[in-house]
C-alpha cells in the first residue's frame, strides 16, 4: 500500500528566517503518478531536494519502503530507487550528451541492474531513444537547445532506473507539441514495459509542473503546497474545483 | 604465426598512429629521444631531457587531478616533495635499494593524496585551492623543525644512483616517463575517468546519478597522487639530493604553466609543454640577466596565441573532426576514415 512504499512526515526546512518547508506529510503508492503544484516560490524545489537528500532537512522523516532516507547521502538515496531532474538543467556542458547519460548508468544500481546489456553505451542510448534525443548522442551537450536539456536530464535519471521518478518542471522550455509528447512519454514509461532493450517495470512518478492543464491529464493525483505548506490533496477534479487553490494561484479577491 | 602477429601490429600502428599527424609526430619525437644518446653524448643535453622526463610525468599527475577533476591545487608540489623525501630517507637511513625506496616514496604520496582529499571533501574551488597552498608549507615547516632527520635547509645528500651509467640512467628515466604517462593516459580515458570529467563539470548533478564522489575524489587524489609520487622518488635518486626546493611554492606553480602552456585535458598536453619549456628555461642560462623576462614573454605571446595550450592548438591546424562519428582526421582527407561522411567543407575540431 501507499504506506509502504513512500511516506513523508512533518518534513521542515528553513533558510534563515524563511520556512520553506513547513511540517509538510504526504504519501506515495508504488504505482501512482503524483502532481506537485503550487505558486511559484512555493518551496516545490526545497521539498525534493530534502527527499535527494542534496538539502538536509531540519525535522522530519521520509520513509521508502520503510527505510527513513534522511541523513543519507544522494548516491545512497538513489541507490535505493529514486532519481530526481533538475529544473534548470544542469548538464555537464561539455561532455558529449551521451556521456551525460553515461555517468548514471556507471552507477551502482544502474550497472546491476541492467546486466543483461552488456555496452554501458547502448543502455544510455536506449534512455536517449526514449527521451528523443538520439541523434545528438554526439555533440557536446552545450550545443543542446532549451527543450532538448530537458529531456537530456529525463533520460539521466529514468538511466538510474528508479523505481520513484521526480520531474522538477519537466515541461518547461517545451513547445506545446513537444509537451504534448513528453508528457505521453512519461505516462507509457509509467506504465513500464519494453523500450527497445530498456525495460521499465513502470517507475512512480511526482511531477511538478506549471502547465497545469497538461499535467491534470496524467496524474492519479495532486499534491498542492504554497508558502512552504500543505495546502490541499486530491484528485485532479477537486484540486480544480478547490476554491483555496484557486485562491493561492489567482490571489485573495479584495473587498 | 610470427608474421602474422607482426602484421597485425602493423596494421593497428596504422590505424592508431600514422592515421593522425599529432600522435605520428609524437612517436617520432620519443623515437628521436630514444635514438639521442646513439648521436650524441652532450651530457648536458642528455640530463636536461632526463630530468624533463621527471617533470613530464609529474606534469601529467597535475592534468589528472586539475584538468580532468577539476580539483584546483595549488599544492601539487606536496606529492613530489613527500616522495622524493620518502625515497631519500629509506634510502640514507636504512640502506634500501632504489626499486624499494621509488615505489615506497610513490606510496607516501598516496597517503599525502588521502590527506589532501579531505579538504576537498568539505570545501570547493578558491576554499580548496588555498588550504591546498598551505599543505607543502606545513610539510616544509615539519622538515625545517626535525633538521637532524631530514638534513633542514641544506637536504638530503649521497642517495643512490638509478643506474651504473649516465646513460643507463637515461633510458630508465625516458623509459619510465613512457610507462607512467601511457598508464595515466589510459586511465584519463577509461569510464572512470568520465566520472571524473562529470564532477568537474557538475558534481551535484554527479551525486543525484547516483555516484559516490567521495570515493572517486579520493581515487582521484591517490592516483594524481600516485604519479606525482613516482616522478618525486625519481628525481630523488637522479639528483641524488634532496631539498625543500622539492616542496616550494615555484614547483606547484611552474606545473601549472607547464600544464596549461601544452594544454590540460589531454595529459600528453603537459607532457609536451614540458619537454619544450624545461630545456627553454634551461638554454636561456646563458643570457642569465635576461632568463626569467624571456621565458615570461615567450609563454604570455604563445598563450596570447593559443590559449587553448600548444598541443590542442596542433591538433586543430593538423587534424579535423568528423561531424558525424567525432572521429579526428587529419586535415587533408575529404571523409572521415571510420563512418565516410564527407568533411571537406565542415570546421575544424573545436
Ligand atoms: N538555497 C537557498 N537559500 C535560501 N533560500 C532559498 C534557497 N533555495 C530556495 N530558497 C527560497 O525558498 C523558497 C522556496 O523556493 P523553491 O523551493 O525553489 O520554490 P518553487 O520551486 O516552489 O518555486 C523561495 O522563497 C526561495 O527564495
Ligand atoms: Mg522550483
Amino acid at each position: 500500500m501507499a504506506e509502504d512504499f513512500l511516506q513523508v512526515e512533518r518534513l521542515c526546512k528553513r533558510f534563515g528566517g524563511l520556512h520553506a518547508v513547513r511540517d509538510v506529510s504526504f504519501s506515495v503508492g508504488r504505482h501512482e503518478m503524483v502532481g506537485l503544484i503550487g505558486p511559484n516560490g512555493a518551496g516545490k524545489t526545497t521539498l525534493v531536494r530534502l527527499l535527494l537528500g542534496i538539502l538536509r532537512a531540519d525535522s522530519g522523516r521520509v520513509l521508502f519502503r520503510g527505510q527513513n532516507l534522511l541523513g543519507k547521502k544522494p548516491w545512497e538515496i538513489v541507490s535505493q530507487g529514486l532519481a530526481l531532474t533538475f529544473q534548470n538543467a544542469r548538464p555537464f556542458a561539455r561532455l558529449p550528451v551521451i556521456a551525460n547519460v553515461m555517468v548514471s548508468c556507471l552507477s551502482p544500481r544502474a550497472s546491476k541492474r541492467g546486466e543483461w546489456v552488456k555496452k554501458i553505451e547502448s543502455r544510455a542510448m536506449d534512455a536517449l531513444e526514449f527521451a528523443g534525443i538520439a541523434d545528438m548522442a554526439r555533440e557536446p551537450a552545450s550545443c543542446l537547445s532549451q527543450g532538448d536539456l530537458k529531456r537530456l536530464e529525463v533520460a539521466r535519471a529514468i538511466a538510474c532506473e528508479p523505481d520513484l521518478l521526480i520531474l522538477d518542471e519537466p515541461f518547461g522550455g517545451l513547445s506545446p507539441t513537444e509537451t504534448g509528447l513528453m508528457a505521453k512519454s512519461l505516462r507509457r514509461l509509467h506504465k513500464g514495459g519494453r523500450f527497445g532493450r530498456l525495460h521499465s517495470e513502470g517507475p512512480a512518478m511526482i511531477i511538478i509542473e506549471h502547465k497545469l492543464s497538461e499535467l491534470m491529464k496524467i496524474v492519479d493525483r495532486v499534491i498542492v503546497i504554497n508558502f512552504g505548506e500543505l495546502l490541499a490533496v486530491g484528485t485532479p477534479e477537486e484540486i480544480v474545483a478547490n476554491p483555496q487553490v484557486i485562491e493561492a494561484y489567482i490571489g485573495k479577491e479584495v473587498d | 604465426m610470427f608474421a602474422y602477429l607482426a602484421r597485425k601490429i602493423w596494421r593497428d600502428f596504422q590505424g592508431e598512429i600514422l592515421a593522425l599527424p599529432t600522435r605520428t609526430i609524437l612517436f617520432a619525437a620519443a623515437v628521436a629521444l630514444l635514438l639521442l644518446p646513439l648521436v650524441t653524448d652532450d651530457a648536458y643535453l642528455l640530463r636536461i631531457v632526463a630530468t624533463a622526463s621527471i617533470f613530464a610525468v609529474y606534469a601529467a599527475s597535475w592534468d589528472l587531478l586539475v584538468g580532468f577533476s577539476g580539483q584546483t591545487t595549488l599544492g601539487h608540489s606536496l606529492f613530489f616533495g613527500i616522495a622524493a623525501y620518502t625515497a631519500a630517507l629509506l634510502n640514507l637511513r636504512f640502506g634500501l635499494p632504489a626499486f624499494l625506496t621509488i615505489p615506497a616514496g610513490a606510496l607516501a604520496a598516496v597517503l599525502a593524496g588521502l590527506l589532501l582529499s579531505l579538504p576537498a571533501l568539505r570545501v570547493r574551488g578558491p576554499y580548496f585551492s588555498l588550504a591546498s597552498l598551505a599543505m607543502p608549507i606545513i610539510l616544509m615547516g615539519l622538515i625545517f623543525s626535525f633538521p637532524g632527520l631530514t638534513g633542514g635547509e641544506m637536504g638530503l645528500s649521497g642517495i643512490s644512483r638509478l643506474a651504473g651509467t649516465r646513460t643507463g640512467e637515461y633510458y630508465f628515466l625516458l623509459i619510465s616517463m613512457f610507462v607512467l604517462t601511457l598508464l595515466m593516459w589510459k586511465i584519463a580515458t577509461s569510464r572512470t575517468a568520465l566520472i571524473f570529467h562529470a564532477i568537474r563539470e557538475d558534481e551535484i548533478v554527479v551525486r543525484v546519478s547516483g555516484i559516490n564522489t567521495t570515493y572517486y575524489k579520493i581515487l582521484v587524489f591517490c592516483c594524481s597522487g600516485f604519479f606525482a609520487g613516482m616522478a618525486g622518488s625519481l628525481y630523488a635518486h637522479f639528483l641524488r639530493v634532496v631539498g625543500p626546493s622539492t616542496l616550494d611554492i615555484m614547483m606547484s606553480l611552474q606545473v601549472i604553466i607547464w600544464g596549461i602552456f601544452g594544454g590540460v585535458v589531454t595529459i600528453y598536453g603537459p607532457v609536451v609543454g614540458v619537454f619544450i619549456l624545461y630545456p627553454l628555461l634551461e638554454y636561456l642560462r646563458i643570457i642569465p640577466d635576461w632568463r626569467m623576462l624571456i621565458f615570461a614573454g615567450i609563454v604570455v605571446v604563445t598563450l596570447r596565441f593559443m590559449p587553448e595550450g600548444i598541443s590542442n592548438k596542433f591538433q586543430d591546424l593538423l587534424e579535423r573532426q568528423c561531424p558525424r562519428c567525432k572521429e579526428r582526421n587529419i586535415f587533408m582527407r575529404k571523409e572521415c576514415r571510420i563512418c565516410c561522411t564527407d568533411i571537406g567543407t565542415c570546421s575544424r575540431v573545436g
